[in-house]
């Protein structure tokens, strides 16, 4: 791995987990306040968090397993947010009703 | 009042004076490495150095303490078994911390002997105080442990919370024996000693912060117990799965197999994951309550603890986790960036939250939302955020200058250390430094005032506890 191949990798792999966070922060004040902007700005954010990915695995020297986690992980950024909101409609509807 | 909150109290003040300190020795550290020869031959860099750790170390464990002996009575419904000992053992450990730090301050170093080993510095990076003091610490968590389970016997009582920070009392304390150092060989001790860097203090303290923030969730914003104890399951879940083979990405160079490259590649990849589960939490349940709380401030510092929990622990973790980038990173202030972020996003917000808790319940006051509260939010805030992008600037260039170009000669490091990028860094890294300790001392005036009532109405204030 060549010095600046190090840091790009690092900086692209560090981008990469923020916007993941940023789509899924966005995607939660969106659903919360019922605002369908801030969920496609969100969306823009996943887009990011994904090209990212992409880029990661096509232009680093990483080996070819840990291109796999990370395109893994990048699904995981894609999935997390809405399954946890939906679960927490779920748990939370379900302790109003028990009270 | 519970007797226990009393002394729960006294672990606060505790806690929060060894938090100054823990400031000032990092300021004190932070100007070693911009006029390198101060203070020469009077206080070397690394007893300062020690101390801003260990303070660390300590103020947060006796805040987890304090926090533990002021909810247990409240979720038993029962006074806490052998309090006159946990009083006393309060006493012991302010002592045995006096001690050692005036030990560090003055004695500073030893002889490589016994003597040196029990009674001035065990050199075990950030488990440094001599053996005698580490077996008062000891004893002060055998007491700590037993008053717990004493406590839920008597009471006859045992809700998820307590079930969850009972058994977190045994790797709490057994791991934490790895304090004393017992082999020669340098990779096999390391290899223990991570047992208690990562296990100890990210692993079982990730633990015991998720009980207590479960007793102040519904404390704090009434949320309901069922969901409380919910994700404190999924959260001991996630520390078994993921967390323990973690533990991994600390094994990367000091000897061990090198099977800990892919376990601790992969596990550490996979941290963050949860934590954006907890940021979506923390977004909906600020909105399952319309930021209706019954003390603001404390409310601000959970939710910001999930979300800098997940920048400092996940994104700068994430960064530079994997070992092709590790092999570069480690040791650098790169890595001191991660520490100082993951520390306040993980545990330094919680306690801070814990801290207005114990504010509002002896105040008296029916809703706590002063406006001077923001200023020490802020600036510890913007203190910290500015302090880790400084430390991020000079550890990249140390990494890519230092490491990566100059393959870690002495040479390269000490070129490094003259390289404007990296001087920037650290400048922003002290000056961020001053605004953090100015966050500080607002966050203790604060504490320390008197609340004025405030104009939230009866209504919302009932919104939000039921």
């Amino acid at each position: 791995m060549t010095p600046t191949a190090f840091v790009a990798t690092a900086l692209l792999m560090g981008a990469f987990v923020l916007a993941g966070g940023g789509y899924g922060s966005l995607y939660s004040v969106g659903r919360l306040q019922g605002r369908p902007r801030l969920i496609r700005m969100g969306a823009v954010c996943l887009v990011v968090a994904l090209g990212f990915a992409a880029a990661i695995v096509v232009a680093t020297p990483l080996a070819v397993g840990w291109k796999i986690l990370i395109g893994v992980s990048a699904a995981g950024y894609a999935a997390i947010p809405p399954l946890v909101w939906r679960y927490l409609e779920q748990l939370h509807s379900g302790g109003r009703a028990m009270r | 009042m519970y007797r226990s909150q009393r002394l729960s109290l006294r672990y606060y003040t505790a806690a929060i004076t060894l938090f100054g300190v823990m400031i000032l020795f990092g300021l004190l550290s932070a100007l070693y490495y911009v006029f390198p020869s101060m203070l020469f031959e009077v206080l070397n860099f690394s007893t300062s150095k020690i101390l801003h750790i260990d303070t660390l170390v300590i103020w947060l464990l006796m805040a987890f303490l304090g926090a533990v002996y002021w909810y247990l009575p409240q979720e038993l419904e029962h006074e806490v078994v052998g309090i006159r000992l946990a009083e006393a053992t309060f006493w012991v450990f302010c002592a045995v911390v006096a001690v050692v730090a005036v030990v560090f301050l003055v004695v500073q170093i030893g002889d490589s002997t016994a003597f040196t080993l029990w009674f001035i510095n065990q050199g075990r990076k950030y488990v440094e105080a001599p053996r005698w003091a580490s077996i008062g610490v000891v004893v002060v968590m055998g007491v700590f442990a037993y008053n717990v389970v004493a406590t839920c016997v008597k009471a006859r009582r045992m809700t998820g919370v307590t079930w969850v920070l009972v058994l977190d009392l045994i790797p709490l304390l057994a791991v934490y024996m790895d304090a004393f150092p017992a082999d020669e060989n340098m990779s096999r001790d390391l290899y223990w000693w991570w047992w208690l860097v990562h296990m100890w203090v990210e692993s079982t303290w990730e633990v015991l912060i998720g009980c207590i923030m479960a007793m102040v969730l519904m404390d704090v914003m009434g949320t309901s117990r069922r969901i409380v104890e919910t994700w404190l399951y999924i959260e001991v879940m996630l520390v078994l799965g993921a967390g323990i083979l973690g533990l991994g990405h600390h094994y990367f160079w000091i000897g061990t197999p090198e099977y800990w490259l892919s376990i601790g590649g992969f596990f550490s990849a996979l941290e963050p994951l949860p934590l954006l589960g907890m940021v979506v939490h923390a977004v909906y349940d600020a909105g399952e309550h319309r930021l209706r709380t019954v003390n603001r401030p404390a409310f601000f510092w959970i939710t910001t603890e999930a979300f800098l929990n997940f920048i400092g622990a996940g994104v700068w973790g994430f960064m530079m986790t994997l070992p092709q980038i590790n092999l570069f990173s480690h040791g650098t202030q790169w890595t001191v960036s991660h520490g100082h972020f993951a520390f306040y996003g993980a545990y330094v917000c919680g306690v801070i939250a814990v801290f207005y808790v114990a504010k509002q319940k002896t105040s008296g006051v029916a809703c706590l939302d002063d406006r001077f509260w923001k200023w020490g939010y802020g600036l510890l805030n913007i203190g910290m955020v500015g302090m880790v992008m400084g430390l991020l600037l000079a550890g990249i260039t140390q990494a890519f200058y230092g490491r990566a170009i100059g393959g870690s000669t002495l040479m390269a490091f000490t070129q490094v250390s003259e390289n404007p990028w990296f001087l920037s860094g650290i400048w922003a890294r002290l000056l961020f430094g001053i605004v953090f300790a100015a966050g500080y001392v607002a966050l203790v005036y604060d504490l320390l005032r008197k609340p004025r009532s405030n104009a939230v109405g009866a209504g919302e204030i009932a919104g939000a506890a039921t």
